[in-house]
C-alpha cells in the first residue's frame, strides 16, 4: 500500500510545474550557469586589465627624470603604460579620483641621486582603493624597478646578492593536491547541496499535506482501508525523494559544468575533481545526505499538517530555510573541522563531513557519529510528523 | 446496515479555537449521545441547521474522526475497533469532495480500486459497468484539472462506488453543485437503494430529501430531535410543507 500512495504521489508530484522547476530545473542548472557567468567576468576582468593601457601619473618637475626611463623599460609583458607628468600632487589626486589617471608616483628630486649615493628615495604612491587591484599594479613596476637598482648596486659594490641575503625561503605544501582544493570547493558546494535538498523538499511536502487538505482530496483518502502511518510514510517518500532528486542534480549540474559544457579550463582543478568524484565518493555522500533530507522532510511535514492553507504552510516553511542554510555557510571558515563537537552539530555535521569527505580526509568513526546524530533526529521527525498526522484536527478543514 | 448507539464526539477547544468561536469553554459538544439504525435497500436522511452535527457524525461512520463515546457498526464490524475493515464496505461521497487535477479519470479510479484492494478482474468488470452508466469513456484519458464540473462530479461517483461498497456515506452531497449536476447524485443514490446497498445521506435542502427518503433523522445542537420513517414524519407534521415543519420543530427545541 505504500508502494502505491508512493507511485501516485511520485506522479503528480512530477506533473506539477512549481515542484519541477524547483526541483529539476534549477538545481542542474544553477551551478552551470553560476560557473559560466562567474568565469565570464573573471576572464573578462583578467583580459581587460593586461589589455588596458594604465595612464600613470609621475609627479616631478624633471620630464626626464630617471624614474620614469625606468617604468618606460621595464619589459612589455607587465603591462600597457603611459606616462603623464604633473607639476604638484593635488592634480594628481583629483585625476585618480575621475579614473583618467590610475595610479600616480611622487618621485623626490633626491632620486637622481640614488644610483650614485648608495641612499634611498621615498616614494610616494597614489591610488584609489575602490579600483580594486592598483595597488598591486603600481607594487608589480615599483617592484621591479627595485630589483634593477638593486643589481645595478650590488656590481657597485662589488657584492653577491646572497651576502645580503641570508635565508632563501621556499615553501612546500604537504597536502594533496585533491585536498588543498578538496578543502576550497567543500565549503561551498554542502552549501548548494543543503539548500537545493530543503527546496526540493518544501514544496512537495506542502502540496501532498497542506495542498491536498485544501483541495478536499485528503479526507476522502483517509476513508480508505489504508493506515494513516502507511500514507504518512508513502507521502513522506516522495517529499524525501523530491530532497534527493534535487541534491543529486545539483550534482548532475556540476558534472555537465565539468565534463559537458567545459567550463572549467583550468587542467589541475579538472584532475581533482575527476579524483574526487568516484563511486565511493557518491556512495559516502548519500550516506551522509539521506538522514539530512529526511529530516528536513520530517520537520517541514508536521508544519504542513498543521496548515490550514498552503500560503501559511510556505511562510511558516521558507523562513526556516535561512534558519537552515546559516549553519550551512559554516563550510565557508577555514579552521572549523569535523570533530567530536561538531559531529554532534545538525547541519554543520553534514558540511564538515562533506567537505572532509571531497578533501579525502574523512573519519570513519566522526561520519558515522555525525549520521547517528542526523538518523536520531530524522527517527524523531517521523514519529512527530505521524503525531501530527494522527490529529483529527490536522486532518480536515 | 449501520448502527449507531450513544454516540457522542466532543473536541477540545484550544485558546486559538475559544477565540474563533467566542467562547471560554473547554470542550465543545458536536453530537450528544445519539443512536439510529440504517438498513439495506433503504435511504436514511439525516437533516439538521448548519453546525447541527451532521457533518461529524458523518466523518464518525466514514471513521475520520473517532467516537468520544458510544458505537458504531458497519455491517457488523465496530469502526473503533476494525476501522480498515468497515473503510472496506464504505463508500464516501461529499460536497467539497475535490479530485487530484493532475491525475486522469482512468489513474485516479485506478489508484482507489488499488486503496480498496479490489482483485485486476474484477476492477476491469467494475470500471466498464459505471464508465458506461455514467458515460465517460470519452474523458478518461483527460486530465482531471480540464474537466467540466459534472464530469468531475461523474468521476467522484465513480472513485466512490468502484469497490462496490456495502454501505454509502453522502455528507451534503449536492453542496454547491448545480440543478443537472445534482441529478447525477440523486440518480446515484436512488441506484445504491435499488442495489440493496444501505444508505446514509445527510442534507439541509428540503426538496431532496422529500425526493429520497425512507427513513429520516433530525439532528439539533447534537441531540436527535426526530427520528422515525419519514412516512410517519409526514403524516405527523403539524405545518403544510417540510421546510415549514423544519423550521417549526427546530424553533421549539432552541
Amino acid at each position: 500500500m505504500i508502494f502505491t500512495i508512493f507511485k501516485k504521489e511520485l506522479k503528480d508530484t512530477l506533473r506539477d510545474r512549481r515542484t519541477i522547476i524547483m526541483m529539476v530545473i534549477i538545481p542542474i542548472f544553477i551551478f552551470p550557469v553560476i560557473m559560466t557567468v562567474f568565469t565570464k567576468i573573471s576572464d573578462s576582468f583578467n583580459s581587460d586589465t593586461i589589455a588596458k593601457t594604465l595612464n600613470i601619473g609621475i609627479v616631478n618637475e624633471d620630464k626626464s627624470n630617471d624614474f620614469l626611463k625606468s617604468l618606460n623599460n621595464l619589459p612589455k609583458e607587465l603591462g600597457k603604460r603611459e606616462l603623464i607628468i604633473f607639476k604638484d600632487s593635488n592634480e594628481l589626486k583629483k585625476q585618480i579620483n575621475l579614473d583618467s589617471i590610475q595610479f600616480g608616483v611622487f618621485v623626490p628630486q633626491s632620486y637622481a641621486q640614488i644610483k650614485d649615493s648608495l641612499l634611498s628615495a621615498d616614494l610616494k604612491i597614489y591610488h584609489n582603493a575602490t579600483e580594486l587591484g592598483m595597488q598591486e599594479r603600481a607594487e608589480v613596476f615599483v617592484n621591479a624597478i627595485n630589483e634593477n637598482i638593486k643589481i645595478i648596486r650590488y656590481a657597485q659594490l662589488n657584492i653577491k646578492p646572497e651576502q645580503i641575503q641570508p635565508l632563501k625561503i621556499s615553501y612546500e605544501n604537504v597536502a594533496s593536491e585533491k585536498e588543498t582544493i578538496g578543502k576550497l570547493i567543500g565549503g561551498f558546494l554542502p552549501y548548494l547541496f543543503i539548500a537545493f535538498g530543503f527546496m526540493g523538499c518544501m514544496y512537495p511536502a506542502i502540496d501532498l499535506f497542506t495542498g491536498e487538505k485544501e483541495r478536499g482530496t485528503l479526507e476522502t483518502l483517509l476513508t480508505t482501508p489504508v493506515s494513516r502511518w502507511q500514507i504518512l510514510i508513502g507521502k513522506m517518500g516522495v517529499v524525501v525523494m523530491s530532497g534527493l532528486l534535487a541534491a543529486s542534480l545539483t550534482m548532475l549540474g556540476i558534472f555537465l559544468t565539468i565534463e559537458v559544457f567545459d567550463i572549467i579550463k583550468e587542467p589541475k582543478i579538472l584532475e581533482v575533481i575527476h579524483q574526487i568524484l568516484t563511486v565511493k565518493f557518491i556512495f559516502m555522500f548519500y550516506l551522509i545526505l539521506i538522514p539530512l533530507i529526511i529530516f528536513f522532510a520530517g520537520v517541514m511535514i508536521p508544519i504542513a499538517v498543521y496548515a490550514k492553507t498552503f500560503k501559511e504552510a510556505q511562510s511558516i516553511i521558507a523562513p526556516m530555510n535561512a534558519i537552515i542554510v546559516l549553519p550551512a555557510m559554516v563550510g565557508f571558515f577555514p579552521g572549523v573541522e569535523l570533530n567530536l563537537t561538531t559531529s554532534c552539530i545538525p547541519i554543520v555535521n553534514v558540511v564538515l563531513a562533506t567537505k572532509e569527505l571531497i578533501a579525502g580526509t574523512l573519519d570513519v568513526g566522526l561520519l558515522a557519529l555525525s549520521s547517528g546524530i542526523m538518523i536520531s533526529l530524522a527517527t524523531i521527525s517521523i514519529f512527530f510528523s505521524y503525531k501530527q498526522f494522527g490529529k483529527e484536527t490536522n486532518l480536515v478543514s | 446496515m449501520i448502527q449507531v448507539e450513544n454516540l457522542s464526539k466532543e473536541f477540545i477547544l484550544t485558546r486559538k479555537l475559544q477565540k474563533e468561536y467566542a467562547t471560554k469553554d473547554k470542550v465543545a459538544i458536536a453530537v450528544d449521545n445519539i443512536s439510529f439504525e440504517c438498513k439495506p435497500g433503504r435511504i436514511f436522511s439525516l437533516l439538521g441547521p448548519n453546525g447541527a452535527g451532521k457533518t461529524t457524525t458523518m466523518r464518525m461512520i466514514s471513521t475520520l474522526f473517532a467516537p468520544t463515546k458510544g458505537s458504531i457498526k458497519i455491517a457488523g464490524i465496530d469502526v473503533v475497533e476494525n476501522p480498515n475493515e468497515a473503510r472496506k464496505k464504505i463508500g464516501f461521497l461529499t460536497g467539497s469532495t475535490g479530485l487530484y487535477q493532475r491525475l486522469t479519470p482512468n489513474e485516479l479510479i485506478k489508484y482507489f480500486a488499488d486503496l480498496y484492494h479490489v482483485p485486476t478482474d474484477k476492477f476491469e468488470e467494475r470500471k466498464a459497468y459505471l464508465y458506461d452508466l455514467l458515460n465517460m469513456n470519452d474523458f478518461q484519458h483527460k486530465r482531471i484539472g480540464k474537466l467540466s464540473t459534472g464530469m468531475k462530479q461523474k468521476v467522484s461517483i465513480c472513485r466512490t462506488m468502484i469497490h462496490d461498497p456495502e454501505v454509502i456515506v453522502f455528507d451534503e452531497p449536492t453542496s454547491g453543485l448545480d440543478v443537472i449536476t445534482s441529478e447525477n447524485i440523486i440518480k446515484l443514490i436512488r441506484d445504491c437503494k435499488n442495489q440493496g446497498k444501505t444508505v446514509i445521506f445527510s442534507s439541509h435542502i428540503m426538496s431532496e430529501v422529500d425526493l429520497l427518503s425512507d427513513d429520516l433523522a433530525i439532528i439539533h445542537k447534537g441531540k436527535i430531535i426526530f427520528n422515525d420513517t419519514f412516512q410517519n414524519f409526514k403524516q405527523q407534521m403539524t405545518t403544510d410543507n417540510l421546510t415549514s415543519e423544519f423550521i417549526y420543530l427546530i424553533g421549539k427545541q432552541s
